[in-house]
């Protein structure tokens, strides 16, 4: 037996107080949301100069901040190569080792050539690349576009 | 018991006062099971730590500035010149570890007693969500000092987020509130350790309060089969198991007292963002976890060892609805209990091996380095420790 179910008025309303409410709700949470979001800061594509580069003898290396991420620079025998210094296993800072010529994590003990390749260690992925620039006597390194 | 005279009769002329002095009387008359003891002051230990942080919480917020430049030198200051700013800056960081303990020690008791089973199965899972919300207070409140180990502590932490598969990426932006551990992660970090954990955390405890005095601490008997505690027999809660809990909260502040004077917190270095200390460890509670990452290596290896280490916690959420066998008796439950102490050992084994990993350790009076891995390896005199791990 068919029966169709009739729409009382008191249900009609019922449902568009509740429609209304979740549009309400919808309309204010994501503002909500959007707010929380971190908002976007320049500096990607900024060049920061390696203050003290030509002071830099082969095999020494510098730690700075390029767009707000630590950068790894190291002075070569033919010239500067740089990687972003985050270790790509858990994001603690490598440092050059001259000795060994390698970048070494100190949180879990990876090993990375001086091209950035994992050698032994956790790591997934190599230490991506930055671009250096050299005008006149000035270093630059910037993220890779 | 009640108000006194004139304060009961202003009340009494404006509310039924019977109503709720009868819900307060049964709740403080309430019979327990003639089993419950000693093991059964754990719960009541962590909200007293609960409150206890909350009291010292407040208290650091009134010295304490949230910012890159601030934060570190706030908390020296509330230690070397705040009157008894060093006492409540360590009952603070070591009642965090305590109330983590006692709700260890809580879960522990539950488990092997059979006590999450029906009708008591939402009690067990607002408890296990209260022990995951403790963990986020822990979480969140270690960057508020702006160390070092605070510091990189926080990176390696939400850099595990990134591996979480397809929204990894969003959530680790999110947490930190940009691409790294900067002064937006600080505020965010204080945001939740101090307004909405604490919130969640009250509102958890007072659901998970409700739930257990609703179905009454269980008793060893099979599910379906409790009886009602006649008054004769069982135990009262007030006075007798109050007055164990008395016990235990004096107890609980001399341990507090004297771990601050004997064992405080260092300060550590400020936090330098361009270096990492070498070997930084998380607090002991993320020991098992922070282990058993490192034997996930390659592409996948990160995304499987968050799964694997997220596995105990679903089981434990889950546990109840798993594990539907009618008795509570731990004799009579070799499966689970046996499940319960391999998880166990499991999670202080692995906590061990992270405790000792990249230290020389003495074993029968034979020196080791312990690797990344765990694996010991013989120092033999007039050599070096070697300096990385062999596997």
């Amino acid at each position: 037996m068919n029966q169709t179910k009739k729409t009382t008025r008191r249900g009609f309303l019922d449902w568009l107080i509740a429609a209304f409410s979740a549009v309400a709700g919808l309309a204010m949470t994501i503002p909500g949301l959007m707010y929380l979001w971190p908002a976007a800061k320049g500096g990607a594509a900024e060049a920061v100069e390696i203050s003290g580069a030509g002071q830099m003898k082969p095999g020494q290396s510098v730690t700075l901040q390029v767009g707000g991420k630590p950068v790894i620079v190291v002075r070569g025998r033919t010239g500067f190569l740089a990687f972003s210094a985050s270790c790509t296993h858990l994001g603690c800072l490598v440092t050059w080792e001259t000795q060994k010529k390698h970048f070494a994590c100190p949180c879990h003990a990876a090993v990375f050539d001086a091209n950035g390749g994992v050698v032994s260690g956790p790591p997934p992925a190599p230490l991506p690349p930055y671009v250096i620039k050299e005008i006149g006597e000035k270093v630059y390194v910037s993220a890779p576009a | 018991m009640g108000f006194p005279g004139p304060i009961r009769k202003f009340l009494e002329r404006r509310y039924d006062t019977e109503v709720a002095e009868g819900f307060l009387d049964k709740q403080i008359h309430k019979r327990l099971p003639p089993h419950t003891g000693w093991l059964h002051v754990f719960g009541s230990l962590a909200m007293l730590l609960f409150i206890s942080q909350t009291l010292t919480g407040i208290m650091l917020l009134i010295y304490y500035r949230p910012t890159p430049d601030e934060a570190y030198k706030s908390i020296q200051f509330i230690t070397g010149s705040v009157h008894f700013g060093w006492l409540y800056r360590q009952v603070h960081a070591w009642g965090a570890s305590l109330m983590i303990l006692a709700l260890v020690f809580h879960m522990i008791r539950t488990f092997f007693m059979g006590s999450y089973k029906k009708p008591r199965e939402l009690t067990w899972v607002t408890g296990v969500l209260l022990f995951l919300v403790t963990i986020t207070f822990g979480f969140t409140g270690y960057l508020l000092p702006w160390n070092q180990i605070a510091f990189w502590a926080t990176t390696v932490g939400t850099e595990s987020a990134n591996k979480v598969p397809v929204i990894g990426a969003w959530l680790q932006y999110f947490l930190r509130g940009g691409d790294s551990v900067t002064g937006e992660t600080l505020s965010r970090f204080f945001v939740v350790h101090v307004i909405i954990l604490p919130w969640i955390l009250a509102g958890l405890i007072g659901v998970h309060l409700f739930l257990m005095r609703a179905c009454n601490l269980a008793t060893m008997e099979d599910v379906d089969a409790e009886k009602k505690i006649p008054s004769e027999h069982g135990i009262p809660f007030f006075p007798v198991h109050v007055a164990k809990e008395g016990v235990v909260a004096v107890f609980l502040v001399a341990v507090l007292v004297t771990l601050s004077v004997v064992a405080p917190w260092e300060i550590g270095e400020p936090a330098n963002a361009l270096s990492t200390p070498a070997h930084i460890k998380p607090e002991w509670y993320f020991l098992p976890s922070y282990q058993l990452l490192k034997y996930f290596e390659g592409e996948y290896g990160a995304v499987i060892g968050i799964f694997a280490c997220g596995v105990p916690f679903a089981l434990l959420v889950f546990w109840p609805f798993l594990d539907r066998g009618k008795a509570r008796h731990p004799k009579k439950r070799p499966i689970a209990v046996g499940l319960g102490l391999i998880g166990l050992l499991g999670a202080l084994f692995l906590g061990y091996l992270g405790h000792v990993s990249e230290t020389e350790q003495t074993y029968f009076g034979q020196r080791y380095h312990i690797d990344l891995l765990g694996w010991p390896n013989k120092i033999v005199e007039g050599e070096d420790a070697p300096s990385e791990a062999p596997h």
